[in-house]
């Protein structure tokens, strides 16, 4: 039983690595040691129930000692900051007043497209709609919309260009050119493709441009009429 | 957080409580099976086991088994029941010098099998 005990410890413990080293895409709504529960519980049930080779004791033991891990991690996350910051991990703003923080995108193994994914699923299409976002460390997301967020989202923006790279479908729907764009930029002060983050337009003709490393910009381009 | 302490502890000393019960019923019984074997293994060595003294033995085994199956994979006794039972068929043949290296096979199981339980490096990976 004790070998039981120390053997499920271990790949507690392993998978709990792996998932925080992972970052917070594999997470979904869990706490890390709380997905890494619910992955390796139902399989000592199951094993257990499946063979009639294998003990019933084992699976029992087994389980017992992943309560008893889950119940240490609890005490750990009540008690000891610093060891609910290693075990659990920390919230990561993704995008400020400023614009999106790709730093923190990438220490978390996500990027612009997933970010884009996760305001949509909440409920908000444009990036310059919010103040704030953030990954929490149960990898949902937490958004602080601007005060007037609703007048800014009337028209779906579709990304045009991501880490320097034009997205080919969303750019034949703008009935517009490459090099209609790379003028726009070069108007904005940005002369390289590469040193894009990310650029949104939306039906409207509203431009959202952020190059890495700086603020992002919007523009309204004049077009005729509404696209989409 | 009481609650959470109180749980820690608890769970901690059952499966405490547990493993010591297992390592000591598990090595008391085989350490009793082995007794019983060495008597069979010294009466076939010579040459006066009979069947009924296998038999014996067998039965010794079967009561063991019966609460030796919550701790051990089934695997490992049926192992044991294998050897056993060839064993038993020599002796019921009268032959002693193949039913021999059976017994000491069972014999070498008996120290074997609890240290497969044992807390070491080895067992752990």
């Amino acid at each position: 039983m004790g070998l039981i005990f120390i053997r499920t410890s271990i790949i507690f413990i392993t998978l709990l690595i792996i998932m925080r080293l992972m970052g917070k895409r594999q997470i979904g709504e869990m706490q890390p040691y709380e997905f890494v529960i619910t992955l390796i519980i139902a399989e000592l049930a199951c094993i257990p129930m499946g063979d009639p080779a294998i003990p019933l004791t084992y699976g029992i033991v087994a389980i017992l000692s992943i309560y008893f891990l889950h119940q240490v991690v609890c005490l750990i996350d009540l008690k000891w900051p610093k060891g609910k910051k290693l075990i659990s991990g920390t919230p990561a703003v993704v995008l400020n007043k400023n614009g999106i923080d790709d730093y923190q995108l990438k220490k978390n193994n996500l990027n612009v497209t997933d970010l884009i994914e996760s305001l949509r699923v909440a409920g908000y299409f444009s990036l310059d709609a919010v103040d704030y976002a953030l990954y929490e460390s149960n990898g949902s997301l937490s958004v602080l919309p601007k005060t007037d967020y609703e007048e800014t989202q009337n028209s779906l923006p579709l990304v045009l260009v991501s880490e320097g790279q034009f997205d080919a479908n969303n750019l034949t729907k703008t009935q517009k050119t490459k090099e209609y764009f790379l003028n726009v930029f070069k108007e904005q002060g940005c002369d390289e493709l590469k040193n894009i983050l990310l650029c949104t337009i939306d039906g409207n003709g509203k431009l959202y441009i952020q190059n890495k490393g700086k603020r992002y910009q919007t523009l309204r381009l004049k077009w005729e009429e509404k696209l989409w | 957080m009481v609650k959470t302490i109180i749980s820690i502890i608890v769970t901690f000393l059952l499966i405490v409580g547990l493993t010591v019960f297992e390592l000591i019923y598990v090595n008391l019984s085989f350490e009793d099976f082995r007794a019983v074997l060495c008597g069979l293994y010294e009466k076939t060595e010579n040459s006066n086991a009979t069947h009924e003294d296998g038999l014996t033995v067998q039965k010794f085994w079967e009561d063991k088994k019966k609460y030796l199956h919550v701790w051990l994979p089934h695997t490992s006794i049926e192992g044991v029941d294998v050897h056993l039972s060839e064993a038993l068929g020599y002796l019921y043949e009268g032959r002693y010098t193949d039913a021999l290296p059976k017994i000491e096979v069972l014999i070498d199981m008996t120290e074997n099998i609890p240290h497969v339980f044992e807390l070491d490096w080895g067992n752990i990976f």
